[in-house]
C-alpha cells in the first residue's frame, strides 16, 4: 500500500476495499475466538458478509478466501469452509445481482482491481500488478503460515523445533525480539517508500493542484522540481503567462511546439489545467467539449463541474449552468461557489457585474468554424482578430511562431506589440527579431520599441562563439549553453531549451 | 422512606414532561393542516410554478405531476380539484409541492375530460396570505401509453462512459433498466425500437470494443444477437420484417457555436432484415450509391417505407466535406409487397429543396393519419442542430389533396426538438427537447387531438420537482410502449457477451461496406452518435 501511495496512483477505491475486508476479517477472528461452535460461527460470517458486500462489493471475495483459510487450516473445519466458498456465489448474486440490479461481472468484480471498469482505462491500469499483489498478500501468508503450523506438528519437525527451543536464539529476551521485528518491518517500509518514491508524478500532481488554484510561483517553484513532462511545462507556460514572464522567461525551461496548448486531442483527459489554459485564452468551446468528455470518464467531479458551468455561464448558456451549478452544490467542496453564482444569476441574470466573466466574454472566440482536428494557429489568430486586446492570445501566437520557428509570421505578428502595454520589448521577442534582421537583412518596423544594445551584443557574441566552432552545434554546445541556455538564439539552433547551467 | 416516594415523583414528573413535549410537538406538526387560509389577498396572475405544468392537457394516467412553487414565503399551500371528486389540500413549509399518488389519480380518473385546477397560496412576509389566480389544465380522455423507453447518456459521449436504456412507469415515478452498458463491459447502446408500441419485438443497437457491434432482437421473450450494425430501425408493423439503416457517421466540433458537437453521415443506406429467413437485404432505391439514405420509418399499413435521402456528392473518406452545411434531407417514400418481398418506385414527399431545410426523423401516427417529422437548417442529426423543430403533415389530407401540406407544430421552442414517438392510441406524442437548458435533452410529452392540434407539452414528472436542476444526463429517443419489457437484463447481457449470433453479411457493393462486412468498428469516435 506504500508503494500505491508513494508512486502516487489513484487506487483509492480498490485499497479502501482491500482495508474493509481486513477489518472485517478482524471482526471475524475475534467473533470466531469467542465462538466455539461452527453454527455460531457461520451465523456471525453470514452477517459479515452481507454488510460487507454492501460496502465494498467484490473484495467480500477477499474476506470469504481468508475465512475460508481460516478454517480449513487453522481451526480444520473443512465443512465450513466449504460453505463459506459456497457462499462466495451465493451472496454476490443474491445481493449484488437480485438486490441491486447489477449485472453478474459487476457483481462479482465491482471494487476489485480487476474490474473492467479499472482495466479499460489507461490511467486506472497503472501500478494495477502492485494492487494485484496487494490483495494476493494476505492469503498468501495465511496459507504459508496455516501450512507452516500443519508441518509443525509433525513429528520430525516437532523434534526439530524443541532442539531450536533450546538453542540461543531463544535465550533472547522478548523485548529485544520486538525491537528487532519492529526494526525490520519499518525497515521495509522505509525501503519501500525510498525505492518507490515517483517525485515527478508529486509534481505533476503539485503543479496541477497550483495551476487549478491560479496560484502561479507556486506553479513555477513545483515545477523546478522535476521538467520532463508536457503537463507540467503546459502549466509553466501559463503561469509565465500570469505573472508577464512568458515572453522573458520561456526557454529556461525545456519547451517543445506540442505542449504549448494541449488541446485535448490526444484523448489524455486528465491535468485538467491544460484545460484552463484553452479557457484562458478564450477557446471555451473547445475546453467545454473537453471537459465534457472529461466528465463522462470521471464522473461529476466538483472541478469539472465549476469549469464547465463557468463555460457556460460565458457563452450565456444559463440553463445548463444552472444544472452545472444545481449538480455542484451538492457536492463537499463546490457548494459555496456554486450557491454564490447561482445567487448571483438571481440578482445578475447576465452576470454583468462579474469581471471574470465579462473578460472570458471579450475573449471567446466567436467566429464558428466545424472541424475534427483544432489548428493552433489558426485558432490563436482567431482570437487575436476577434479581440485585438487579447494579449495572452498575442503572447501565445508568439510563443507558438517562435517554438516553430516560423519567423516570418512572428515579424508580422509583432506588430501587434503595440496593442499592449508593454515597457519594454520583451527580451525574448527582441531575439527573435534580431535572429530575422541578421538572417534576411531586412529591417522590422517596431511600433515604437527599439532593440537594445545588450541584445545586439548578446547575438553578436552567439554567433562569434558558433562561428568560432565552425558552426558545429555539438562542438558549440556546452559554451553556447552556458551562457544563452535560456535564450531564443539557442532553442533556434538547437531545437531545445531550458539547458542554462 | 422518603427515597421510593421522591424517585417515584420524579419519574411522574419526567413522564409529564415527555407527554407535554410529544403534545406540543403532535399539534405543531399536525396542527398546521387546520391553519386558517383567510382572509388573504388575490394575486391577479398565476403562481410561478417549477415545471411549468400550466395551461396544457395532461394524460389521465400519469404520474404526480410535483411542482416547486416559486414565489418566496414561509408557507405554501396548494389546492388542486376538478368537478368531481375530493379536492386536495397540500399544506407545508416547503415551496415543493409532491402530490400523494393516490389521491391524484383518484382525482384525474374521476374528471377525465373535464379541467384541473390548482389554486396557490403563499404566505408572505408580513404574514398574510397571498392566492394567486387559477392554474388550469386539462384532463385529457384518452391514456397515454403506460411505460416511456429512453437511453440515458452524458452530453458527450466519445469515451463510452455509463450509458443504459430504461423504462419508465408513466403511472408512477418507478424506472427500470432495459440494459446498461456495464453488462458488456463498456461500450455503446443505442437506437432501441419497438414494434407497434409493444415489446414483444425489440431491437437495440450494440456497439462493444470486446464484443463487437451487433443488434441484439428480442422476439417474444427470446433474445438473438444478429452479427451487424443496426443504425436507425424501423419495425414492420407485421413484425416479420425491420429496415435499418447503415450508417458511416463522423462527428467533428464548432469553434464557436453554441451547440459544440456536430454529427454527419459520410455514407449511408438502408438495408432490411427478414426475421423469418434470418437474413439482411436491401435494393437499389433504397441504397444508391449517389445518396445518403437514414431515418426509415413504416406506414401503419405497412405497404410503405418512409425515409430521409440526401445527395452525396463527395467521395468516400473521413473528412468533412465542404459545404457540409448544405447537406439537406428530402422525405421520400416506396412502396413495398411483403408477402412478395418487392420494392416499387421511389416518391418524394417533400423536397428539401422546397422546405429549405433538412427533413428527418419522420413517424407516423398508428392511425395512420399524421406524419411528424423535425426540419432544421442542415446535416442528419436534429438533436445537435438549435434550430430543429418539429412539424406535422396530415396524410388524410394528402391522399385526398395529392399534396404534402407541412405545418410548424406551436409547441416548439427556440431550442432543439427531437427523437419524437407517438403512443399506440396517436393522441399523444413524446419527444426530446433541450428547451430547458440548451444541453441537456428531457422527455416532453404533448397531447395531440383528433383534429391535429397539439397543446403545450409537459415536462416528464418526477417525484422530486427539483429533479432535473441538477441532473447531467441527458434523455434520448424516448419510445411510449403499453407493457414493460419483461426480457431481463441479465439475460441481454448475457447475449451480447455471448459467442453466438445471426451471422448475415450486407448483399450491396457501395462506397460505406463491402459486401459481407461489418461496417462500422474501429474507432468509437467516428463511428458512434447520440
Amino acid at each position: 500500500m506504500l508503494v500505491t501511495y508513494t508512486r502516487y496512483t489513484y487506487h483509492f477505491v480498490t485499497t479502501t476495499a482491500f482495508l474493509a475486508a481486513l477489518l472485517f476479517l478482524c471482526l471475524y477472528l475475534r467473533a470466531a475466538r469467542l465462538l466455539i461452535s461452527s453454527l455460531g460461527r457461520l451465523l456471525v460470517f453470514l452477517v459479515l458478509s452481507v454488510v460487507l458486500y454492501y460496502v465494498a462489493a467484490g473484495a467480500y471475495l477477499l474476506l470469504v478466501t481468508l475465512c475460508a483459510i481460516y478454517e480449513l487450516l487453522f481451526r480444520r473445519q473443512w465443512l465450513l469452509c466449504l460453505v463459506y466458498l459456497l457462499l462466495a456465489g451465493a451472496v454476490p448474486y443474491v445481493e449484488g445481482v437480485l438486490g441491486f440490479g447489477a449485472s453478474i461481472v459487476n457483481a462479482f468484480t465491482d471494487l476489485l482491481p480487476l474490474s473492467w471498469k479499472i482495466l479499460s482505462f489507461e490511467g486506472r491500469r497503472r501500478l494495477i500488478t502492485i494492487i494485484y499483489v496487494l490483495y494476493l498478500f494476505v492469503p498468501v501468508a495465511m496459507l504459508v503460515s496455516g501450512l507452516w503450523r500443519r508441518v509443525q506438528n509433525q513429528r520430525i519437525l516437532v523434534r526439530l523445533a524443541s532442539r531450536l527451543r533450546k538453542s540461543k536464539l531463544n535465550a533472547v529476551p522478548p523485548v529485544v525480539k520486538w525491537i528487532a521485528e519492529s526494526v525490520v518491518l519499518f525497515g521495509a517500509a522505509f525501503a519501500a517508500v525510498l525505492f518507490s518514491y515517483d517525485a515527478g508524478q508529486k509534481t505533476l500532481f503539485a503543479v496541477q493542484y497550483y495551476a487549478c488554484r491560479r496560484m502561479w510561483p507556486q506553479v513555477l517553484q513545483a515545477a523546478r522540481r522535476h521538467t520532463g513532462s508536457s503537463f507540467v511545462i503546459n502549466a509553466v507556460n501559463r503561469a509565465l503567462y500570469h505573472t508577464g514572464r512568458l515572453g522573458y522567461d520561456m526557454f529556461s525551461w525545456p519547451q517543445h511546439p506540442d505542449v504549448l496548448l494541449l488541446t485535448g486531442e490526444d484523448r489524455i483527459l486528465a491535468c485538467w489545467h491544460k484545460f484552463d489554459t484553452q479557457i484562458d485564452l478564450g477557446l471555451v468551446n473547445m475546453a467545454e467539449k473537453n471537459l465534457t468528455e472529461c466528465m463522462e470518464v470521471y464522473g461529476a467531479h466538483p472541478m469539472i463541474l465549476k469549469r464547465l458551468a463557468l463555460i457556460n455561464m460565458v457563452k450565456g448558456n444559463y440553463g445548463s449552468a444552472r444544472v452545472y451549478l444545481g449538480a455542484l452544490r451538492q457536492t463537499l467542496f463546490g457548494a459555496d461557489w456554486a450557491e454564490d453564482y447561482l445567487s448571483r444569476l438571481r440578482s445578475d441574470p447576465n452576470l454583468s457585474a462579474d469581471d471574470r466573466i465579462q473578460h472570458l466574454r471579450a475573449v471567446r472566440m466567436e467566429k464558428d468554424y466545424a472541424t475534427i482536428f483544432f489548428s493552433r494557429e489558426k485558432m490563436l489568430c482567431e482570437l487575436l482578430e476577434k479581440n485585438s486586446q487579447n494579449r495572452m492570445a498575442f503572447e501565445y501566437l508568439t510563443a507558438w511562431y517562435m517554438l516553430t520557428r516560423q519567423l516570418e509570421e512572428l515579424v508580422e505578428n509583432i506588430r501587434r506589440v503595440s496593442d499592449f502595454d508593454y515597457p519594454e520589448l520583451p527580451g525574448l521577442y527582441e531575439e527573435a527579431v534580431l535572429i530575422y534582421v541578421y538572417g534576411t537583412k531586412k529591417p522590422v518596423y517596431l511600433v515604437g520599441y527599439q532593440a537594445t544594445g545588450e541584445a545586439r551584443r548578446r547575438i553578436e557574441h552567439f554567433s562569434e562563439v558558433f562561428n568560432k566552432r565552425m558552426r558545429n552545434k555539438a562542438a558549440a554546445f556546452d559554451e553556447l549553453a552556458k551562457d544563452y541556455g535560456d535564450s531564443y538564439f539557442f532553442y533556434h539552433i538547437y531545437g531545445f531549451s531550458g539547458v542554462k547551467k | 422512606m422518603n427515597q421510593p416516594h421522591k424517585s417515584k415523583r420524579a419519574r411522574i414528573t419526567c413522564a409529564l414532561i415527555v407527554c407535554a413535549l410529544i403534545t406540543c410537538t403532535m399539534v405543531y406538526t399536525f396542527g398546521q393542516d387546520k391553519m386558517v387560509i383567510d382572509p388573504c389577498r388575490f394575486i391577479d396572475r398565476p403562481a410561478v410554478i417549477h415545471p411549468d405544468y400550466s395551461g396544457t392537457v395532461i394524460p389521465p394516467n400519469i404520474a404526480p405531476l410535483n411542482f416547486l412553487v416559486k414565489e418566496s414565503g414561509s408557507h405554501y399551500c396548494v389546492k388542486m380539484y376538478s368537478k368531481r371528486g375530493r379536492a386536495i389540500e397540500l399544506l407545508s413549509r416547503s415551496a415543493k409541492t409532491v402530490i400523494p399518488e393516490d389521491r391524484w389519480h383518484e382525482l384525474l380518473n374521476a374528471n377525465r375530460g373535464e379541467q384541473l385546477n390548482v389554486d396557490v397560496f403563499v404566505k408572505a412576509e408580513d404574514g398574510r396570505w397571498n392566492r394567486f389566480s387559477t392554474i388550469t389544465n386539462r384532463i385529457a380522455d384518452e391514456d397515454i401509453d403506460g411505460l416511456l423507453v429512453y437511453r440515458k447518456i452524458h452530453p458527450v459521449h466519445s469515451a463510452w462512459g455509463r450509458m443504459g436504456i430504461y423504462q419508465r412507469n408513466l403511472n408512477r415515478f418507478g424506472e427500470s433498466l432495459v440494459l446498461d452498458n456495464g453488462y458488456f463491459e463498456g461500450g455503446c447502446l443505442n437506437c432501441h425500437s419497438f414494434c407497434a408500441n409493444h415489446p414483444d419485438k425489440i431491437l437495440i443497437g450494440i456497439r462493444s470494443s470486446k464484443y463487437g457491434s451487433s443488434a441484439l432482437l428480442v422476439d417474444n421473450g427470446t433474445a438473438r444477437k444478429i452479427g451487424t450494425k443496426f443504425g436507425y430501425t424501423s419495425w414492420h408493423p407485421s413484425g416479420r420484417v425491420a429496415a435499418y439503416s447503415v450508417n458511416k457517421v463522423t462527428q467533428f466540433f464548432h469553434s464557436a457555436r453554441r451547440e459544440v458537437r456536430d454529427v454527419m453521415d459520410l455514407d449511408s443506406l438502408l438495408a432490411y432484415y427478414l426475421v423469418d429467413s434470418e437474413t439482411v437485404e436491401t435494393a437499389p432505391e433504397i441504397s444508391k450509391k449517389d445518396r445518403l439514405e437514414t431515418y426509415p420509418t413504416w406506414s401503419p399499413d405497412g405497404r410503405y417505407l418512409y425515409f430521409c435521402s440526401a445527395p452525396k456528392w463527395w467521395t468516400g473518406s473521413n473528412i468533412v466535406p465542404a459545404g457540409y452545411d448544405q447537406i439537406r434531407y428530402d422525405l421520400v417514400r416506396i412502396s413495398y409487397d411483403l408477402d412478395r418481398n418487392q420494392w416499387g418506385k421511389l416518391e418524394t414527399v417533400i423536397a428539401a429543396q422546397d422546405a429549405g431545410l433538412s427533413i428527418l426523423l419522420p413517424r407516423i401516427s398508428p392511425d395512420g393519419r399524421w406524419l411528424l417529422f423535425c426540419m432544421c437548417n442542415y446535416g442528419c442529426f436534429p438533436v445537435h442542430q438549435q434550430s430543429s423543430d418539429l412539424y406535422m403533415i396530415d396524410l388524410e389530407a394528402a391522399r385526398q389533396t395529392g399534396r404534402y401540406e407541412h405545418r410548424r407544430l406551436r409547441i416548439n421552442s427556440d431550442q432543439s426538438e427531437s427523437w419524437h414517438c407517438w403512443s399506440g392510441n396517436s393522441r399523444w406524442i413524446a419527444f426530446s427537447s433541450k428547451r430547458q437548458s440548451g444541453v441537456f435533452t428531457r422527455i416532453y410529452l404533448s397531447y395531440v387531438e383528433q383534429g391535429g392540434k397539439v397543446y403545450k407539452p409537459v415536462l416528464l414528472p418526477q417525484k422530486d420537482p427539483t429533479y432535473y436542476d441538477s441532473c447531467l444526463w441527458t434523455y434520448s429517443v424516448p419510445e411510449l410502449i403499453r407493457e414493460p419489457v419483461q426480457v431481463t437484463k441479465e439475460k441481454l447481457g448475457r447475449v451480447v457477451r455471448g459467442s453466438r449470433s445471426v451471422s448475415v453479411g450486407m448483399p450491396v457493393t457501395m462506397a460505406t461496406p463491402k459486401p459481407g462486412t461489418q461496417p462500422g468498428r474501429g474507432e468509437p469516435w467516428l463511428g458512434e452518435r447520440e
